[in-house]
């Protein structure tokens, strides 16, 4: 039987792999908070086995579960099938885009992304007080979270680079807009095209970002290709700060959360540590940490279009926070600090920052 | 299923704990075995009192119901064979108490294995049955199959460990079995009855269970084979040497293979390799009980034989046995995962029986198994979607549980029978014990409306 949909054509020996085995309820941050089976991979895994087997259509009733994963990819790291969920999630969203069954939430995003710089369709970039385009060493790009909502933590993060007489520049930089291949459509020539010709133009031979989602999209994505080919490297911002030296200390306990996209997806987990290390000796991890970190809930579009579900997981992650007793939870992912604040109860006494905002703050108290 | 049932269910359990979604309906149409079959419904309950008006609501509608945990099951337990409402426990999932002093926990069905685990851990306790599936598996569904593991050959399994059960039975009556007590000769033991019977008899719905102190030392040896019976016969010595090692299991030449395709373990591909674990307060203490196992290794011809001298050692010692059901399933496309049990002084002949019947058959089946208690796992790895590779798979299946049976065996140590091995029941059961089974299951539910079609109890 001719497979019908192109998930089949690609992942078809995956998906008859997974054995139900079930393991994958362990570390699903989606059925982590509501115990529903659907949702987890196992769940989708049946589901697609179903749609391969002709017994069922993709049709609307499977968005419910077929849009909400936050590709944290826990689920395939902890597969001893090796399937790798989050993958064919992310084609089969493109098959059901194709006979036009989408979650509205991703729909309009991508509507939104044809006509404005950025996912939330503001029309004003927020003033970072710095001069955009100049020629400089380094480019500093922000991110749709960074430059939209995490607006102060994006201002520190700037002041830092200062404070470290980084030549770096701003660009008039539009949404990279990788987001839109994990949620069934394409990413944006377009917007695409943008990016590369102000980075280009600015001479830079580095860019650097504090938006882990974004330095993926810039390294991994072909329609990036042009930034290698030009010698040009991306770095997230951890790697370019690990060989600075702060001057600055703070004994508050302090711990860690690694985002999915820079932690399990890029394999960087120490290069956050080794900043950490040098200006909080008082350190602790979180029970999940490293390749085991629970996720935000945030990513994969979650926070968009199931917002309860994912201040919920943000709620969870938020536990093991209060778990190990921590002061300050720090992080480096705009996506991450916006979730987790918004879920904080006011209870909860522990601050979240981005590693870079927490540094110039101390610098700053330093002064 | 009818408005009106969906009406009163909803009553019961309101309308966020009730599910007729396709997406739900599919998810609860499997568990870990071959086997398939939607439910109707399902709903989530949050008290004993919710599953006695749905059992109730079950009889007089004559809906059949069926009590799932983390749908981990390897036998079919938790399908839904014959439709109806699912009714997962998942949501009662509190650990009522921990009493150090009276050496118990009390935990709700929908408890992790892992969370128990972990709950005990800082009091120096352990829950010693542990199942392969602990991260995910519940305690509900531990009782269910009266689960066993890796440290059952000293320990025992979960029936040696539940002291009492809270349970709604098939008419929806809520009672209670056992007691808080080390020890009781009161009355029927009704607890025993409940523990493996796999959700057929009633719901669990709170569950006591003895905690063990754990001991502080292990010492870890692996030994390798280069023929299997030797093996084998090294596994039935040290069982009868006067120690009992915390662990002992085997691992046999396929899965080393698979192994070796998966990972970079580079393990020396032999017939079978014995890991086996000591335990104790003192390093003196394990290390006596090991060189005895030691000894024996080397006695039944062990080519190599290695001790871990640290806790990282130990470790890797372990991910070959760890690492076998994954490294399995990426074989092929499916995996008929066998849980038999021979006496003792047979395990050598069996794991001759299984290569053998591999050959015969052309087919995949490596072996891993908990060979301290005689319970073997061969798990034929085959393409489900070869309809001769399917029959072959049959019939190597029925080849060995004949086989089985001759020797004493039984077709399952600890995953129960559920629906894979409903047909092996006869085999293994004289029809006199057959007829009691079904009389006993008739006089809890006489409308057949709790887990039906498991067991062969569909006479």
């Amino acid at each position: 039987m001719e497979a019908k949909y192109d998930f089949e054509k690609k992942y078809r020996d995956q998906v008859l792999r997974c054995s139900n085995c079930g393991f994958c309820r362990a570390v699903c941050p989606v059925f982590g908070t509501t115990l529903r089976p659907a949702y987890n991979a196992r769940g989708k895994m049946l589901i697609l086995k179903e749609v391969m087997d002709g017994t069922i259509e993709l049709n609307d009733e499977l968005i419910e579960t077929l849009f909400q994963c936050t590709t944290c990819a826990s689920c395939a790291e902890n597969c001893p099938s090796g399937v790798n969920v989050p993958d064919i999630i992310k084609q089969v969203r493109k098959d059901m885009v194709n006979i036009g069954s989408c979650h509205p939430a991703f729909k309009g995003m991508n509507e939104v992304l044809k006509s404005h710089t950025n996912i939330y369709a503001e029309d004003e970039p927020e003033d970072f007080e710095r001069e955009r385009n100049k020629k400089a060493e380094y480019v500093y790009f922000i991110g749709c979270v960074g430059s939209y909502r995490e607006d102060e933590a994006t201002l520190e993060t700037l002041d830092l680079l200062d404070r470290l007489n980084v030549d770096y520049t701003l660009i008039d930089e539009v949404c990279c807009s990788g987001v839109l291949e994990d949620v069934g459509y394409e990413i944006n020539g377009d917007l695409v095209k943008k990016n590369m010709d102000r980075i280009l133009a600015t001479g830079a031979k580095t860019v650097i970002t504090g938006c882990p989602y974004c330095s993926r999209t810039f390294n991994n994505k072909p329609q990036y290709a042009g930034l290698a080919e030009n010698g040009i490297k991306v770095l997230h911002i951890t790697q370019f700060l690990k060989d600075f030296d702060f001057g600055v200390t703070t004994d508050k306990l302090v711990t860690y959360h690694d985002p999915c996209d820079l932690g399990r997806h890029c394999g960087i987990y120490e290069e956050p540590r080794e900043i950490i290390k040098k200006i909080a000796p008082n350190f602790v991890e979180l029970r999940h940490n490293r390749v085991d970190a629970l996720c935000c809930g945030a990513g994969g579009g979650v926070r968009g279009a199931y917002a309860k579900n994912s201040i919920a997981m943000a709620r969870r992650r938020l536990e093991e926070v209060e778990e190990v007793g921590a002061e300050v939870v720090l992080t480096e992912c705009n996506s991450c600090v916006h979730n987790l604040a918004n879920a904080k109860l006011r209870k909860q006494k522990f601050k979240i920052y981005n590693i870079s905002q927490f540094v110039n703050e101390l610098m700053e108290e330093a002064e | 299923m009818e408005d009106k049932v969906k009406k009163a269910l909803i009553d019961i359990v309101g309308e966020d704990n009730f599910t007729d979604n396709l997406i739900d309906l599919i998810s609860y149409s499997k568990d870990a075995s071959e086997h398939k079959h939607r439910p109707d419904a399902a709903v989530w309950p949050g008290t004993a009192e919710e599953i006695s008006a749905i059992l109730k609501l079950a009889n007089m509608y004559r809906f059949p119901v069926t009590p799932r945990g983390a749908g981990t099951s390897l036998a079919g337990l938790a399908v839904p064979e014959k439709g109806g409402v699912i009714l997962d426990l998942i949501r009662m999932n509190k650990i009522i108490s921990v009493s150090v002093t009276d050496r118990l926990a009390v935990v709700q069905p929908g408890v992790v294995y892992a969370d128990l685990e972990r709950a005990l851990e800082p009091h120096g306790f352990f829950f010693p049955p542990d199942p392969a599936s602990g991260t995910v598996a519940t305690l509900g569904g531990n009782v269910a199959t009266n689960a066993g593991g890796i440290k059952g050959a000293k320990y025992g399994t979960t029936k040696d460990y539940v002291l009492s059960l809270q349970i709604v039975l098939p008419d929806g009556r809520i009672m209670r079995t056992g007691s808080k007590c080390m020890k009781s000769s009161s009355g029927y033991d009704l607890t025993k009855l409940f523990v493996g019977s796999e959700g057929t008899l009633g719901v669990v719905t709170e569950i006591t269970l003895k905690i063990n102190p754990k001991p502080s030392l292990s010492a870890t040896a692996m030994a390798t084979f280069e023929d299997v019976e030797d093996a084998g016969r090294a596994v039935s010595e040290i069982m009868h040497s006067g120690i009992i090692p915390s662990a002992l299991e085997v691992v046999d030449q396929e899965t080393l293979i698979a192994i070796n395709q998966n990972t970079d373990l580079n393990l020396p591909e032999v017939e079978a390799i014995l890991i086996a674990e000591t335990d104790g307060h003192t390093r003196e203490e394990t290390q006596f009980q090991l060189n005895k196992v030691i000894d024996i290794f080397k006695k039944n011809n062990a080519v190599t034989v290695k001790q871990a001298t640290t806790q990282e050692e130990a470790e890797a010692l372990w991910t070959a046995r760890k690492s076998a059901y994954a490294v399995m399933s990426r074989i092929n496309y499916s995996l008929a995962v066998e849980d038999l049990s021979v006496p003792m002084s047979k395990v050598p002949h069996m794991l001759k029986v299984i290569s053998n019947l591999a050959k015969k058959y052309d087919l995949k089946i490596p072996t891993v198994g908990h060979a301290g208690d005689g319970n073997l796992h061969p798990t034929i790895s085959y393409d489900s979607t070869n309809s001769d590779e399917v029959k072959r798979v049959e019939q190597a299946s029925v080849e060995l549980f004949e086989k089985v049976i001759e020797l004493g065996g039984t077709v399952t140590g600890e995953h129960g029978i559920g629906l894979a091995k409903a047909r092996f029941m006869p085999l293994e059961h004289d029809p006199v014990a057959m007829d009691v089974m079904r009389s006993i299951k008739k006089s809890f539910d006489p409308n057949n409306i709790l887990n039906p079609g498991k067991m062969a109890l569909d006479a």
